[in-house]
């Protein structure tokens, strides 16, 4: 059998449609890439396996792979000759029909990897480059001034520092500084992202913001168990922004209803609420506004 | 490593737009608090360590005592200390022994409430004048920080004194036998009142007065006034360091305001209190066996 690391597939690939005007919402994205399953919303499997970091997993939950490739997703190792090894904590995920392994840990602590979508800060800007902040507390992300739609080197964004953008992560390594861009660089279009202005900022944990931006399956059922953005579309217009580094924009068209919308994310996210709780939830807050 | 994180230009507009509307973002009132919890040790021979919360603020105080010689200019005090420092427990932006502003303005606040107004007497602290007296020292640890740490700090440290016990001692001449808690029941402390501090911020120019900020609030707001007093009514201080001017009518009824959260944050450390006693003397028994105070009976003077 031969094991074929591939850790960035488990997570996006294209996912910029997470961000539209909405009075029926839509965050569905185009093309949803492996491993989209969530516990709470998965069909029922056998118990889920807790693994601490530097446990095996045991051979009698590797799937059978058809090819004789398994793929690992984030939270895995692979040590030669067949020994595979957690890296972090959290609960094993099998995929039987894609033969992929990951490890779901609730971590508060945001690690950029390439082709996320993120809620940055900017910090201050240098001659051709924005220093913008993706978590607090660590090194700046770099935004070059012309990675922007429609910029050219007379006309560059006027961002000042405090602006929030929405950026994609271009470069992400241990050894260097992480790189962000505010478009599409293959297609050169904005696709939703750049300078978010107006609204609030909401934090959440980045295991939650995965879950939001998940989307949903055939059947329009949420992956990631988490329906109060799609409850409260239906009723209130808002637009929404999802960062994977646990940042939520929200832009409604009062404050109240703004404020709604940030109570309901932090109770769905800290208070762990189930589908039909969440329901309840946003029919109780839709009442009071 | 960029050090303090302040916040986006939307998050802060949004705050202030929201506060004009008489909004917060928990839906708060203005001058609400957070809901306050109050925890004692579980251990029964533990007394004065406290765990307070209000909402993701938390703080735990706990104050000790050792017998030391009292210093020379002052032979009939004992002595009193208060520690606070902040962590990176609750940031990474802080740095112990390097305190910053808000760090500084913690600790003095603290002194000035609870140590100059003489909450807790020192005297009774003496055991032999020029000899032998208690240092009792409280240690405050912030473990989280979402804004009014100084509210928080000072609750736990007045609801610590209240609850400590040192140890009981006799005084026979010159000399001063002082008991184990395995020996006798340790005493509580004398204090004198019980001041707690409340912080308001204010923005628009002093127009919008806001009790209880949450970190984001604190962030976003022009300045602050800290009261502090007792639920008599009685100011200890009040403060105002920098900031953009207010009124004098205005502090008046931040004052004002500042009463009823204190009267509040006092039957709250009352309640507790009370509850943690009944726990420890689960049928009233032990106080009346172990107490060595004798019950002083009236007799009529004879002749």
């Amino acid at each position: 059998m031969r094991y074929d690391r591939d850790i960035k597939n488990a997570k996006a690939i294209d996912r910029s449609s997470s961000r539209k005007t909405r009075s029926i919402p839509d965050i569905t994205s185009r093309n949803p890439s492996p491993p989209q399953l969530h516990p709470h919303n998965t069909p029922s499997m056998e118990a889920t396996m807790v693994l601490l970091p530097g446990e095996n997993v045991p051979t009698d939950h590797l799937p059978k792979p058809k090819k004789g490739k398994l793929t690992l997703g984030p939270g895995l190792q692979h040590t030669p000759p067949s020994t595979i090894s957690a890296t972090t904590a959290g609960s094993l995920q099998v995929d039987h029909r894609k033969a992929a392994l990951w490890l779901e840990h609730a971590g508060g602590r945001y690690q950029p990897s390439v082709g996320d979508l993120v809620i940055a800060q900017v910090h201050h800007s240098s001659v051709d480059t924005f220093s913008c902040a993706l978590t607090p507390h660590t090194s700046f992300a770099i935004l070059g001034q012309l990675a922007f739609e429609g910029v050219s080197k007379k006309t560059r964004p006027q961002l000042k520092a405090g602006d929030v953008v929405y950026a994609r992560v271009s470069k992400a390594s241990k050894w260097e500084d992480v790189e962000i861009e505010c478009f599409n660089s293959a297609t050169g279009k904005a696709e939703g992202m750049g300078q978010l202005k107006g609204g609030m900022v909401f934090d959440v944990r980045p295991a939650f913001a995965r879950r939001l931006m998940m989307g949903t399956d055939k059947e329009g059922v949420s992956k990631g168990g988490v329906v109060v953005l799609e409850e409260v579309g239906g009723k209130v217009k808002f637009e929404v922004a999802v960062g994977r580094n646990g940042k939520v924009w929200v832009d409604s068209g009062s404050v109240r209803e703004t404020v709604m919308i940030g109570q309901l994310l932090r109770g769905a996210d800290e208070g762990g609420w189930d589908v039909e709780g969440q329901r309840k939830a946003v029919k109780k807050a839709l009442r009071d506004v | 490593m960029p050090h303090a994180t302040r916040p986006s230009t939307n998050e802060s507009a949004f705050v202030l737009s929201a506060l004009r509307e008489n909004l917060r973002l928990d839906s708060r009132a203005l001058d609400q608090y957070r809901p306050i919890s109050l925890k004692f040790s579980s251990d029964p021979d533990v007394y004065g360590q406290t765990d307070v919360r209000m909402g993701k603020t938390r703080v735990i105080c706990n104050v000790s005592c050792e017998v030391i010689t009292p210093y020379s200019d002052r032979k009939f005090d004992g002595v009193f200390n208060i520690n606070c420092e902040l962590s990176p427990l609750i940031g990474a932006g802080v740095e112990i022994g390097r305190p910053d502003q808000a760090e500084l303005l913690l600790s003095r606040l603290l002194e000035k409430s609870i140590r100059r107004s003489n909450a807790l007497d020192t005297e009774s602290l003496c055991i032999i004048a020029g000899q032998k007296c208690f240092h009792v020292r409280a240690d405050l640890h912030v473990l989280d920080h979402d804004g009014s740490i100084l509210d928080a700090c000072c609750l736990a440290l007045v609801a610590a004194l209240q609850h400590f016990r040192r140890p009981d001692y006799e005084v026979h001449g010159e000399q001063v036998t002082v008991f184990d808690v395995r020996e006798r029941e340790p005493v509580k402390l004398t204090l004198q009142h019980q001041p707690f501090c409340v912080t308001t911020s204010y923005y628009d120019a002093g127009t919008i007065m806001v009790q209880d900020a949450t970190l984001l609030e604190e962030q976003c707001r022009e300045g602050e006034i800290v009261v502090s007093m007792n639920r008599h009514g009685e100011v200890c201080q009040i403060a105002k360091y920098g900031g953009v001017p207010v009124d004098a009518l205005s502090v008046l009824s931040v004052v004002k305001q500042s009463w009823e959260k204190v009267k509040m944050m006092d039957s709250v450390v009352r309640e507790a209190l009370s509850k943690d006693e009944r726990e420890r003397d689960k049928g009233g028994r032990m106080k009346a066996e172990l107490s060595a105070e004798n019950e002083r009976v009236m007799e009529r003077p004879v002749g």
